[in-house]
């Protein structure tokens, strides 16, 4: 069982937490469990990297040369993405991105382990604040990605294709599927990892916590804004 | 955003600028202060920072209200990653009506444009 018993978790919050694990040390669609892992790792170990430290500081991010603290054997360019993203997202720029994927890591397998990363830091920084240990992923499951590219994508003006998904106003304002929701549009189950997680500590309705609606915006700009996040 | 439609759902008016900056007015939210605290200290994940918000939410808020708060701010954490990596535009209702907010708040600087031009021009010449 994730987590101390006595601390006051919700059902839902441990299961997605334990599902997401689970997902994570399975084959995914364009990496294998252990290379799912791997990115796991890496993501955990990226804060201690001194480069990413270096660039951290830096006025501009690019401009700091050198090779990352890796525990993988993940592809430099993967390496790289895993470490820029928990590091540093705030200054992505396009042209990074085009750079990352102009190699041997697709704009699918970016997409994957962007998938893996976000998730992570959820589950991560939450175990981080309570005190508790990080949880720990099983043994990869055998078997191999099922490499199925998902065609129902367009382009919506973000730097990768996105779900192409019906697009109706909802009464929070938001349309009932929010680019946030079709960002990793190219595979499917990115969304399925994360998704289930994300929508177990906030949702923009029919969520029952102890705080109220004003304070949870509250936190979530205050987290974004952290983040640099536009969106 | 969706805090400014919280307002206006409660016919409540918060004070914006006190999210993006130090401001002593405050937001005008119940509690504003320590749950900003928790956010703060979630995104920076500093054990000793934690661990006195921890207390201080318990007192203030209650051991669940704390922990569901902890939650949101690690939600946000994450999700924020993936419209920082994929570049996602606004979504067109909320492009068209949050233009003055964008402005007072200053989040038009963490506009995936305004970053290309900040950053980007930094780069040596023989980077991609």
């Amino acid at each position: 069982m994730l987590y101390d018993q006595s601390l006051p978790i919700r059902d839902n919050v441990r299961q997605s937490h334990q599902a997401a694990l689970d997902q994570i040390a399975s084959p995914g669609t364009w990496f294998t469990a252990a290379e799912r892992l791997a990115i796991l790792s890496e993501a955990r170990r990226a804060k201690q990297c001194s480069l990413c430290a270096k660039r951290k500081q830096a006025i501009s991010p690019y401009i700091v040369d050198g090779h990352h603290e890796s525990v993988t054997n993940l592809s430099t360019d993967a390496i790289e993405v895993i470490h820029r993203v928990i590091t540093d997202s705030g200054r992505l720029t396009e042209r990074w991105f085009i750079d990352m994927t102009s190699r041997d890591l697709t704009a699918e397998k970016y997409i994957e382990i962007i998938g893996v990363v976000a998730t992570s830091i959820i589950i991560d920084s939450y175990s981080v604040a309570l005190d508790c240990e990080l949880a720990a992923p099983g043994q990869p499951a055998p078997g191999e990605p099922s490499k199925q590219n998902n065609h129902q994508v367009f382009d919506g003006g973000a730097w990768v294709p996105m779900l192409d998904a019906p697009q109706q106003a909802s009464e929070t304002g938001l349309p009932t599927q929010p680019n946030i929701g079709r960002a990793m549009g190219l595979v499917p189950s990115a969304i399925a990892l994360f998704f289930p997680v994300m929508r177990s500590h906030y949702s923009l309705s029919d969520i029952e916590l102890g705080i109220s609606r004003e304070q949870i915006e509250l936190l979530a700009s205050r987290v974004s804004s952290h983040n640099q996040c536009f969106y | 955003m969706l805090l400014r439609r919280s307002g206006e759902k409660s016919n409540q008016s918060f004070h914006l600028e006190g999210i993006t900056a130090i401001d002593a007015q405050g937001v005008g939210i119940k509690n504003e202060q320590i749950l900003l605290e928790i956010a703060d200290a979630v995104y920076a994940g500093d054990p000793v920072e934690l661990k006195a918000v921890r207390l201080k939410g318990t007192q203030l808020l209650s051991a669940e209200a704390m922990v569901d708060a902890i939650g949101v701010a690690a939600g946000f954490n994450g999700i924020t990653k993936i419209a920082n990596a994929t570049g996602i535009p606004l979504d067109e209702s909320t492009e068209s009506q949050t233009v003055d907010m964008r402005r007072t708040t200053q989040i038009d600087d963490y506009a995936e444009a305004r970053k290309s031009q900040l950053w980007d021009q930094h780069k040596k010449p023989d980077q991609p």
